[in-house]
């Protein structure tokens, strides 16, 4: 469902995406693993559609549509999800106003009525306690002064309610503790179905233990340096990525 | 129809014989016009080489060719409504329009009336106090009201009088070409209680010049409203003078989305201990609107507080003024003086001037500003987008964000509700309902 071929980007004019080929099936869970500043928030971020990361060769499909060419919002409507590593704080509008505009915007985009206001707040009550959410947050502005794991957690719920086809997670672990993790990864595998498509991107193997990934890959210097199973992340965490990391002036578009 | 050629101020002078010797009225009021025009004649037009008009452009007012307004009617329907039961003063051209104003029953001894109406019978009421705030003493519009109103409304509630319905005071304009000098005087007596809204409204290329001069005695509570949202063409010169006694507590909410230029000055003396002041502005600006406030609050006793908080949103080419003056005299210690300006950039072209100040002679004082002026996140916009939510509507969003609290802060409902459509509207919103 989605196929990203030889994709290079920049940010800023520093080349930090170098040639990345990934095919993501339905129903199939990836996880990206590398180290920091290897270019993971920025693959997100570039499917996302977030401005100021310029693709400068290669292509991504989703669906085999060109997602590149979509801005931000119709890739959402589309389907596609991105968990925010730095989830942003919006003071002034409201959680739940902000999660039924998202859901009649993607409702209006596919031609159908807005939401009827009690199926909004049942679906909502639903998720919240599928991610163990207060109710007491809906209210609040969308993660203003949220905690750090109450922003991951409010993305989950977010992702939960949209229902989308394909998710990226950016290090929605990070930051989270044991009982929070467990919840999130719930929150994660309610949704996973043979329709939909997640890539996780993680520094721990421990969130793979909940979320079982079909396919592990490490990324380094914006390139997929190997992929493997799921026992490839346990091989990580023990020896890190100090095997991939001693090539520097390695050709960049190496073919 | 006698002409006020702005800058010549021989015509003027012709003009105001003209105007004085048409008025039927007590002497006390020809004496208080007459030393107003002395004074509009001192400190002469302002000029931008002035401090206190450097942002005010007013060439455009000069150019027109003032004339005093002419009787006009208007239809009922081109007024605005709270939609529920208020007291009700429409002034068309600065005169009172009796059949599209209505006053309910009211406290013993309360009134709200058309000022040429009560004064035969008022006089030794309005005698001392007219014209008696100090403040505004070197606005040359102020002092041009003061020569030249020829209505108003005036509110006096008597001691511990609480009215409940808001006093709606309409001060609309047609025409061209003319200036509209409408006049409100209020005088709230001791734990006297009122809601007053003006509007400000009109068609063609007027200038409005209204005077508020508003009184309150020991414990008296005043929400006043000045929702300007004149004509695209028109100037708005406003002044407000407030006078708080002891433990009295004004809330003065400040809209503007109207006018070319609209400026307003006002200044509030805290002249007793625990008098409470709110200011709460909101500038919507677009094409190229100015929207100017000038203020300056006086502690003069102790244990007062006093909080500004005005924003702007602008876009196109338009601009917001905020110079805000908070000035604490030497006695008034535990004064408690906060003020904030935020402006909002919706364009590359939009401009805000902030000059907030303080003078603080007292000691023992808690007194604080701020200012900020910026453009809209763009990480919380492309939040917004990556939920889905279209760039115009996410932007709106925020915008909206941005400008609520200071729609939140007006306890009057209707009034609050009315301006977030205004707000919705100007956004191209469908609805902020449960935002
Ligand atoms: N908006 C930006 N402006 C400037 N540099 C950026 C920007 N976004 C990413 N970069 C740079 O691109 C490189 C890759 O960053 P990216 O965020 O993709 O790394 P990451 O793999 O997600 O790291 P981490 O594990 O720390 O989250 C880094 O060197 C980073 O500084
Ligand atoms: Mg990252």
């Amino acid at each position: 469902m989605l196929e990203i071929r030889n994709l290079y980007a920049t940010v800023e004019g520093r080349e930090i995406l170098n040639g990345i080929n990934l095919i993501i099936r339905p129903g199939e869970t990836h996880a990206i693993m590398g180290p920091n500043g290897s270019g993971k928030s920025t693959l997100a971020n570039v499917i996302a559609g977030r401005d100021g990361y310029v693709v400068t060769d290669g292509e991504i499909r989703f669906d085999g549509k060109n997602l590149l060419e979509m801005d931000p919002e119709t890739r959402a409507c589309e389907g596609l999800f991105l968990a925010f590593q730095y989830p942003v704080e919006i003071p002034g509008v409201a959680n739940l106003y902000f999660l039924k505009a998202a859901v009649n915007a993607v409702r209006k985009y596919r031609g159908e009525t807005s939401v009827d206001a009690m199926d909004f707040w049942d679906l909502v009550h639903e998720r919240m306690e599928l991610v163990k959410m207060d109710e007491s947050m809906l209210k609040r502005s969308v993660n203003e002064g949220f905690s750090g794991g109450e922003k991951k957690r409010n993305e989950v719920f977010q992702m939960a309610v949209l229902q989308p086809r394909f998710a990226v997670m950016d290090e929605t672990d990070s930051g989270l503790d044991i009982d929070a993790l467990k919840v999130v990864a719930d929150g994660v595998n309610a949704l996973r179905s043979p329709e939909r498509g997640f890539l996780v991107i993680t520094h721990y193997q421990r969130l793979l233990d909940y979320i079982v990934p079909d396919h592990v890959h490490v990324l380094v210097n914006g390139r997929i340096a190997r992929s493997g199973g799921k026992e490839l992340a346990v091989e990580l965490e023990r020896e890190g990525y100090a095997l991939y990391n001693e090539e520097p002036g390695r050709a960049r578009r190496a073919v | 129809m006698t002409a006020i050629a702005p800058l010549l101020s021989d015509p003027y002078h012709q003009s105001f014989a003209a105007f004085m010797a048409e008025r039927r009225e007590p002497e006390f009021i020809s004496r208080l016009r007459q030393a107003a025009f002395a004074r509009f004649e001192t400190l002469g037009w302002p000029t931008r080489r002035q401090e206190a008009w450097r942002f005010t452009d007013l060439s455009d007012l000069q150019a027109l060719t003032l004339q005093r307004p002419s009787t006009a009617l208007i239809d009922a329907a081109a007024l605005p409504s709270l939609e529920i039961p208020t007291h009700r003063l429409v002034f068309v051209n600065g005169r009172l329009a009796p059949g599209l104003s209505q006053v309910r029953e009211l406290p013993e001894r309360a009134m709200i009336a058309g000022f040429s109406q009560a004064l035969p019978d008022h006089s030794a009421l309005i005698e001392p106090v007219l014209d008696s705030l100090p403040g505004l003493q070197s606005h040359p519009f102020a002092a041009l009201n003061t020569a030249f109103w020829e209505d108003g409304a005036l509110i006096y509630l008597p001691r511990n009088a609480v009215i409940e319905e808001p006093i709606h005071l309409v001060f609309y304009a047609t025409g061209g070409d003319m200036a509209v000098y409408p006049r409100l005087f209020l005088m709230l007596e001791q734990e006297a209680q009122a809601t007053v809204v003006v509007e400000c409204r009109g068609q063609g290329s007027y200038c409005n010049a209204p005077l508020a001069e508003l009184q309150l005695s020991h414990g008296a509570t005043l929400h006043y409203h000045q929702v300007q949202e004149e004509s695209p063409q028109a100037f708005h010169l406003s002044g407000i003078r407030v006078r708080q006694s002891r433990a009295s507590q004004t809330q003065l909410h400040l809209f503007s989305s109207g006018g070319q230029l609209a400026r307003t000055d006002l200044e509030v003396l805290l002249d007793g201990e625990q008098a409470e002041c709110l200011v709460n502005g909101l500038t919507l600006g677009q094409e190229n609107q100015t929207g100017d406030y000038h203020l300056r609050i006086e502690h003069a006793q102790p244990h007062g507080t006093s909080e500004q908080v005005f924003k702007s949103v602008l876009e196109g080419k338009s601009r917001s003024v905020f110079d805000g003056m908070i000035h604490v005299r030497k006695h008034a210690q535990k004064t408690d003086a906060r003020q904030t300006n935020r402006n909002l950039l919706l364009s590359r072209h939009a401009q805000a001037h902030a000059n907030p100040r303080l003078e603080i002679l007292a000691d023992d004082v808690k007194c604080g500003h701020g200012s900020s002026t910026g453009f809209l996140d763009p990480d919380a916009e492309f939040y917004l987008r990556a939920r889905g939510i279209p760039l115009a509507q996410a932007r709106a969003l925020l915008v909206h964000a941005f400008a609520k609290d200071s729609l939140t802060r007006i306890a009057l409902t209707p009034l609050r509700e009315r301006l977030d459509r205004v707000l919705a509207t100007r956004l191209a919103l469908d609805s902020l309902e449960g935002n």
